[in-house]
């Protein structure tokens, strides 16, 4: 911008410039017509002098002697020159000896210095010297080269000078255009930086604008979900809390303590499942994946599908023989197939055909695939609810009937496992909701695994650390372990739990992951250098430190857990520390 | 001849002419006689040492007497002064640059001529006193002095007589 106008600046001086170019060639050019005319006629006078010269030196001889014959012979050889105007050969007292002039125009009859101007012609007077004595005068008067011969030869420079004063002048000419395109150009881009600063502020303003908008809709989603998980969450503390303050009651029937213990352990299920799904959404909760043959997964879930959707639901199954196994987490994988289940059943509100299909397919970037369909006969979905299906929080149920989470689980789990999902569905033609999933190549091994967990009970009791710094949690876990014949030391942190170990011969450490200080995976790698023997079991709701670095190999066990869980767990560590 | 004469004699019967005085033959060959000089050049052992005279002698016949003495004294060449030597024989011509030969007869011309021989000196004769001719010989052409020059007699003297004088020769026996 400011070059631009420096530019400017120093090209608006160009004007005069240029005309004072233009003048000056014009002035060279006359200057040079002069310079070149004035050493014409001092050549031309040189030249008539050195005839003259010549002739001089020619008659020397015929003037010694008085020969008038050989002096004008000696004239005549001169006059073959045509420019030669008159031509005067005297002897020492002044007397013409030999003469020539032509058209009429002689030379004059007696030499007396100085000779009268002969006009215009170039004249020149030379003595004539013989032996160091002056014995005449020659005369001679040459034409000037004719005017028109002249301008033809400077006709040459003056259009050298004309065409350089064009050639400066369309240079001006198309200077003048430049500058102003210049300042157009000039204008424009100021008026593209104003707009340009415009721009900014309206864009900053748009951005402020957005940023609040996005807040809004944070905390309207926030509200959808907390009034979504309170709603969930309430109804399954209602059920918990029920059946404890029925428990208390003295003097129950066995079968109706069995059957409020239960609905606790179902709530309680339910409310893991919740929170579960929260974190997939979240795309935070550690996968666990192992081999499932898709095939036996659905066979073995269509019993709890059948009781969770209700009689009115017809289940079917189209089990492909090509669906092959799948390395993912079975809990995730059947979340997600009951969530598309459970979408299915809400949109048949009047009953209808759930059909769970699968298929192997290749597909062309990732490999061979199985695709697990589950469609519906219902209301379908139009085409804005398809667009933010996915989307979550987004749900078309009333509020407290669903969390908008479910096939943001389906999605979340179906990408973290290198998979896919997709919806075909129009409104009133049903839905059907595929769920895509690379095939893996280690099939039939996840059956043996099984048996082995599984495999015969073998109690074993031992000495237990138990580090946790949540008093209930804690308490109840020292309940528990006694409860299973272990002794229990509890303590509360880390260091704590560095010093006992170091104190006391322990069997086994239970610790809590995420604690104040010292966490407990730091803590499970100090006790693998003080004690390699002493086996670490892990538990944890959700530790940011595991999801991203793993357990080193440690069992893990989430909460929350189940009294069989545990006591798999610290029995197989003990049993592999006997070993 | 004769013509040249008749002139010559109306020239000096009516001697007052518009211009000038017409001058008389003998003035005329006088006047010529040192300027000879000037388009002459001598070989270097012969030509004049420097402050020293340019030597003009008259062999023989004296035709000119003070007309000559008078052209010589006005005469400078190449800062020379001419002297004027009047000799009765060739034998005192020793020293000599241009001599004018005339014998009082006719054959003494000749004899005169004959004992310069061998000698640097440029010769002139008078076609009045005779036909022998020396280096120079005078005549009258048109009413007027001219001069034939034996070019290959001066050379084989050794003397360079420079063309412009060639130039304003009635005739040139050329040297070979």
């Amino acid at each position: 911008m400011r070059r631009l106008v420096r530019l400017q600046e120093r090209w608006s001086s160009a004007p005069y410039a240029i005309v004072a170019t233009v003048a000056l060639l014009l002035l060279a050019g006359i200057g040079i017509i002069l310079q070149n005319e004035a050493a014409y006629r001092d050549l031309q006078a040189q030249e008539t002098r050195v005839q003259a010269d010549i002739l001089s030196a020619s008659v020397t001889a015929a003037l010694d002697f008085g020969d008038r014959q050989a002096a004008q012979e000696a004239v005549d050889t001169v006059r073959v020159n045509r420019q030669i105007r008159a031509i005067g050969v005297y002897d020492q007292a002044g007397a013409l000896i030999a003469g020539y002039g032509r058209d009429g125009a002689g030379p004059p009859p007696r030499f007396v210095e100085p000779l009268p101007p002969a006009g215009n012609a170039v004249t020149a007077t030379v003595p004539v010297i013989s032996r160091s004595a002056r014995i005449g005068t020659v005369f001679l008067a040459a034409d000037p080269e004719p005017l028109s011969r002249r301008l033809t030869r400077y006709l040459v420079i003056g259009l050298l000078v004309v065409m350089a004063a064009l050639v400066v002048g369309v240079l001006g000419l198309g200077q003048s255009a430049l500058r102003r395109v210049n300042r157009i150009l000039a204008e424009r881009a100021e008026a593209l930086v104003r707009a340009n600063a415009e721009l900014k502020v309206q864009v900053g303003e748009r951005t402020k604008a957005e940023d609040q908008l996005r807040q809004a809709h944070k905390m309207q989603a926030l509200g959808q979900l907390t009034g979504g998980i309170a709603h969930d969450f309430n109804n399954l503390l209602t059920v918990i809390q029920g059946s404890a303050d029925m428990l208390r009651r003295p003097a129950l029937a066995d079968d109706k303590r069995l059957r409020y213990a239960d609905a606790v352990v179902q709530a309680s299920a339910r409310a893991a499942a919740l929170t579960g799904q929260l974190l997939a959404f979240a795309r935070r909760q550690p996968l666990r994946p192992e081999i499932i043959e898709v095939n036996d997964l659905i066979r073995g879930m269509t019993d709890l599908l059948d009781r969770t959707l209700g009689e009115r639901i017809e289940v079917k199954t189209r089990l492909s023989a090509d669906a092959c196994a799948v390395e993912a987490d079975r809990a995730q994988l059947e979340s997600a197939l009951l969530n598309i289940a459970v979408n299915a059943r809400d949109a048949m509100p009047d009953g209808g055909v759930l059909t769970i299909r699968t298929a192997g397919l290749e597909e062309a970037h990732a490999g061979r695939m199985v695709a697990l369909s589950v469609s519906d006969s219902g209301s379908g979905m139009d085409e804005d609810t398809l667009s933010r299906a996915f989307e979550p929080f987004f749900t078309t149920k009333a509020t407290g009937k669903g969390t908008g989470l479910g096939l943001s689980q389906v999605y979340g789990f179906a990408s973290q496992s290198g998979g896919d999902v997709r919806i075909d569905s129009s409104p009133g033609e049903g839905t059907t909701v595929t769920l895509l999933l690379p095939c893996s190549g280690l099939a039939g091994r996840q059956r043996q695994d099984e048996e082995e967990l599984a495999g015969p009970e073998r109690r074993r009791s031992g000495r237990i650390l138990l580090v946790e710094d949540n008093e209930e949690v804690g308490e109840f876990a020292e309940t528990l372990l006694g409860e299973l014949g272990h002794k229990v030391t509890r303590v509360r942190s880390g260091e704590a739990a560095l010093r006992a170990a170091l104190d006391e011969g322990f069997d086994a450490v239970f610790t809590d992951v995420v604690m104040p200080g010292m966490s407990g995976l730091e803590l499970a790698d100090r006790l693998a250098e003080l004690r390699p023997q002493l086996p670490v079991i892990l538990t944890t709701g959700y530790s940011d430190e595991i999801a991203r670095s793993g357990p080193g190999g440690r069992p893990v066990i989430l909460k929350p857990y189940r009294l069989e869980t545990l006591a798999a767990a610290i029995d197989q560590s003990l049993g592999r520390k006997d070993q | 001849m004769n013509g040249g004469r008749l002139l010559l004699a109306l020239a000096l019967l009516f001697g007052a002419a518009p211009a000038r005085a017409q001058p008389s033959e003998d003035s005329v060959k006088a006047a010529f006689l040192p300027r000879f000089a000037r388009y002459v050049a001598w070989p270097p052992p012969a030509a004049p040492a420097p402050g020293a005279p340019f030597q003009l002698c008259l062999i023989g016949r004296d035709p000119f007497g003070r007309l000559l003495d008078r052209a010589a004294s006005s005469e400078l060449i190449d800062g020379h002064n001419v002297a004027v030597r009047r000799l009765a024989s060739a034998g005192q011509a020793r020293g000599c640059h241009l001599a004018f030969v005339q014998g009082v007869a006719g054959t003494d011309t000749a004899r005169l001529l004959l004992a310069l021989r061998g000698q640097p000196v440029l010769t002139v004769t008078d076609a009045r006193a005779g036909p022998q001719r020396g280096m120079i010989h005078f005549t009258i052409v048109g009413g007027r002095v001219r001069f034939f020059i034996d070019d290959a007699a001066a050379a084989e003297r050794g003397l360079v007589i420079s063309s412009r004088l060639l130039a304003l020769a009635a005739g040139v026996r050329q040297r070979r």
